[in-house]
């Protein structure tokens, strides 16, 4: 966009919004020029604060007059550059958007605005019987929007599912500004484009409102920490558990280097020298879990589990989740730069996908810990680098590659829950054929035909943004 | 209009590349393609309007990849789904989405359909399932969506799009799926409805968190009284509820324990409790209906088989509103048969009526206010023969959903060859 029109843009978005809603001072937009991707940074032109969905259609009705891409943000907690504002543009920020509007227990659903975060609704919900299930380790930060854009999990989608498993209804504002509301009853007897919206990042509208289910908080939990000599080991009891028949609420897993940064940050006590350690957590009315439990042991010790603990309290079991959640902040403490990776194989694959990233770690020479929704088959390599030393960085992107090619190659995703953005976007085409793209490109002809909303995202076949991009995108220290 | 669909051409490709050369022919000729599976579903609900092939995916019927220990599966579409439950439960594993007439049933029919039963409340609908796909679209055109991995979050999920889109967009010839382990308890909990508004109250304590049961049905009418666990006990009852859990034994048998003594604390009497084996006729009965010819049989025309005049009617509406619906519709005639999955707020209706000329007028005067009140949905799925139903009559009008859903109609099926007039495209 010229200076010219972002001005005049910008004039009648203040006149939309108020002075204070519409940010466009340099200093200001440094804050938006990236997601939790870092690799990848450009500034928006444009920063916007709606507070209704009416001036979210006002904002996306002036860009489309102005031809100015919209990228719609909640917290900025994604990890795959799904807003980045590639080719500049207008950063939609619905994080004011954030009221309750409805907590309806008797038909077991929250009708909330997009910008509620993940954990407001858990704490409105506290003490109800209630809760909505996606739990991703942003989510003391990220909101309902975002987890709505990246159709995001966490570690209880084993046994609850994701986000779009999760969504009843939801009001969105399309690329030509109308708006339109989806559900909540089911079965409308009409497409399904809830499922459609859900986990389209933002490309295909701009959603307001989500009507999310409301699932009963468990009677009871067994939550178990299993200390395995090996990576190998621990695995295979995962996948053991999983072909078995047993499926637990959770079932995740971290390796030697992740416990060591986690242990040092929340002195848990786990034993320095494991090479890995699986939390398990079985929910359900008491009656049920005994058994279980002497099964999961069961498989536990025969893969040479050195110790399987239970969480003797509510607080031991807050703490290991803790433990979980924020490794991988914690990393911070063994790298001054990381980049969280997002692949998924067939569950038996887990033992071998686990195995290559140890060689593909090797190979590059980057250090790589581990977190993984184990159950799943969803691993979370952690790649450690120096985002200042450019050999690092290059190496880094190579090894991250090689894990994705690996998880293609054993018939697995690039993505389970974090998204193309633009981090993946090269993998599309490997994922998928032409035909496969064009009928995705459908779906795109029919929201946002002229290619206002989150251009050169998730899908590759958007030739004019990708152009764009190696001119307007600054890498870092590529 | 084509009254009998056995006039039309049937072609029976045996490899998706079969199912390609047809429609891409098809769309050259302009010709219209009705996609068959078992015709268990929706045969009754719009039959063709003009001449065309019927297209049948029956010799697509092979297992293409079942890793078990994986927990997903990998068939071509024409597979029968009580044939994939035989492959399951080869392995003590089960697809937990209920078909009617499994036998017949196709799992590609089945997603286009969207055909789910009782057990939707605690097991969900084929959309919580459906992994991948491959189709044709209505151009010949083969395509893949979705993975074969239980997470992914790769592109647009196309699935979905195709789940309950009967044929209009694309003719599916593959499908992956997550599946379950087998059951290890199956108990169904029965009781009477004295009277409606006890109903709310038996609901509301059911949505409360304590209990996890997988389905919640509310019934009523005559059609269910030949089953002696599914049938009221007392003349004076206005409907049966009955509640099923499934899932390990002991957490099974802790929430029975827990609802046999609240039901009994507030009826005043015992509820009747079946369980496993002898709990399976009667789940059978509640996936296949009270309401016969709501699913036609494969050859059959809708609703000629010597019944006098009804309307099938499916009406959507929040779970809190089930009730109020239930009874209005009740109120319409003396044979009305209700099957509700009431935790989610369907509601299958059978109305009788006196004329089948009458069909208009019940659904105008009476069926519609009552939904309306309710903001819910209705589709009618099954009208008497002879009548002719618009599309827009069926469904319903997609409000806020119309446009989008023409562009896309438009642009997986230009020629529009794709089961014309069965689904709801309001520029068609």
């Amino acid at each position: 966009m010229s200076p010219h029109t972002i001005d005049q843009l910008r004039g009648e978005l203040r006149a939309l919004l108020g002075s204070a809603n519409v940010l466009s001072d340099r200093s200001e937009l440094v804050v938006y020029e990236c997601d939790g991707f870092t690799i990848e940074k450009n500034q928006p032109d444009l920063v916007v604060f709606p507070r209704s969905t009416r001036q979210v259609a006002g904002i996306i009705r002036l860009c489309r007059r102005y031809r100015a891409p919209v990228i719609a943000r909640g917290a900025g907690t994604s990890l795959a550059g799904g807003c980045l504002p590639l080719g500049g543009g207008v950063v939609l920020m619905l994080t004011r958007m954030k009221q309750i509007l409805e907590i309806n227990l008797r038909d077991r659903f929250a009708l909330v605005e997009a910008g509620v975060p993940n954990i407001q609704l858990g704490r409105a919900l506290a003490g109800s019987g209630f809760h909505f299930a996606p739990d991703p380790s942003s989510q003391v930060a990220c909101t309902i929007g975002g987890n709505v854009a990246t159709n995001a999990g966490g570690p209880h989608t084993l046994k609850y599912g994701v986000t779009g498993n999760h969504v009843i209804g939801l009001e969105a504002v399309l690329g030509d500004g109308s708006t339109i509301q989806l559900g909540p009853v089911e079965d409308p007897g009409q497409l399904d484009l809830i499922g459609v919206l859900v986990g389209s990042e933002g490309t295909l509208a701009v959603v307001t409102k989500v009507w999310v289910r409301l699932t009963p908080n468990a009677a009871d939990f067994r939550t178990l920490r299993a200390i395995f000599s090996t990576v190998d080991d621990a695995t295979n009891a995962v996948s053991d558990i999983i072909a078995a028949g047993i499926i637990p609420a959770a079932m995740e897993l971290m390796d030697q280097g992740i416990l060591a940064a986690v242990e040092e940050a929340f002195h848990f006590g786990f034993p320095a020298d494991a090479g890995a350690i699986a939390i398990i957590e079985l929910d359900g009315p008491t009656s049920g879990l005994a058994e279980q439990e002497t099964r999961i042991v069961e498989f536990c010790r025969k893969w040479n589990a050195r110790e399987v603990l239970q969480a003797a309290d509510a607080e031991q079991r807050a703490l290991l989740w803790k433990c979980r959640k924020l490794a991988v902040g914690a990393v911070g403490r063994l790298s001054p730069s990381y980049c969280i990776q997002d692949g998924v194989v067939p569950r038996t694959r887990l033992p071998h996908v686990l195995r290559r990233i140890g060689e593909i770690s090797a190979k590059h020479q980057v250090r790589i810990v581990n977190v993984a929704h184990a159950g799943d088959g969803n691993v979370h390599p952690i790649l450690l680098f120096d985002e200042r030393d450019a050999r690092q960085v290059q190496r880094a992107l190579a090894a991250g590659k090689e894990i994705l090619d690996e998880c293609i190659a054993c018939g697995g995703s690039v993505t389970a829950e974090h998204g193309i953005g633009v981090e993946k976007i090269a993998f599309m085409s490997r994922l998928f054929g032409p035909a496969d793209l064009e009928a995705m490109g459908h779906l795109r002809q029919a929201f946002d035909p002229e290619g206002l909303l989150n251009p050169g995202k998730l899908f590759p076949a958007d030739g004019r943004a990708a152009a764009e991009r190696t001119s307007a995108v600054r890498r870092a220290m590529v | 209009m084509i009254q009998n669909p056995s006039s039309t051409e049937l072609v029976e490709p045996d490899q998706p590349q079969g199912v390609a050369e047809v429609l891409r022919e098809a769309a050259r000729a302009r010709t219209a393609v009705f996609p068959l599976g078992g015709g268990s579903a929706g045969s009754g609900w719009r039959p063709p309007q003009q001449p065309g092939l019927r297209l049948s995916l029956a010799k697509l019927n092979r297992l293409v990849d079942y890793p078990a220990r994986d927990l997903t599966i990998t068939v071509e579409a024409g597979m029968t789904v009580a044939e994939v439950q035989r492959q399951l439960a080869a392995n003590g594993q089960r697809l937990p989405v209920e078909i009617p007439y499994a036998d017949r049933a196709t799992l590609g029919g089945a997603v286009a359909a969207n055909s789910s039963g009782p057990r939707r409340y605690g097991c969900g609908t084929l959309r919580d399932y459906l992994l991948g796909l491959r189709a044709v679209d209505g151009c010949g055109t083969e395509f893949a969506a979705g993975g074969r991995v239980v997470k992914n979050a790769a592109g647009y999920d196309l699935c979905k799009l195709l789940i309950g889109s009967w044929g209009t967009l694309g003719v599916i010839t593959q499908l992956t799926l997550m599946v379950r382990p087998a059951l290890e308890a199956s108990v169904l909990v029965a009781c009477d409805v004295s009277d409606f508004r006890r109903g709310e109250e038996l609901l509301c304590e059911l949505a409360g968190p304590q209990f996890r049961p997988v389905a919640i049905e509310l019934l009523a009418g005559p059609a269910w009284q030949d089953d002696p666990l599914l049938a009221r006990q007392s003349e004076a009852a206005v409907a049966r509820l009955v509640v099923g859990f499934e899932a390990a034994r002991g957490e099974v048998e802790g929430m029975v324990g827990q609802l046999t003594a609240s039901w009994q604390a507030r009826t005043g009497a015992a509820p009747a409790v079946v369980r496993d084996d002898a709990a399976a006729p009667h789940w059978d009965r509640l996936v296949h209906g009270g309401i016969p010819s709501r699913t036609t049989p494969p050859d059959g025309d809708r609703a000629t088989n010597g019944d006098a005049p009804f309307l099938a009617l499916k009406v959507c509406v929040k779970p809190s509103a089930v009730i109020a619906a239930a009874s209005e519709l009740l109120r319409m005639g003396d044979g009305v048969v209700i099957q509700s999955h009431a935790g989610n707020g369907v509601i299958h209706a059978r109305l009788p009526l006196r004329r089948a000329d009458d069909a208009r007028s019940v659904l105008d005067r009476q069926v519609r206010p009552c939904v309306a009140a309710a903001a819910g949905k209705l589709v009618v799925e099954s009208f008497p023969a002879g009548l002719d139903f618009s599309a827009r009559e069926v469904w319903g009008s997609s409000g806020d959903a119309a446009a989008v859903m023409c562009i896309l109609k438009q642009q997986f099926d230009p020629q529009g060859v794709l089961n014309p007039g069965r689904f709801i495209f309001e520029n068609s």
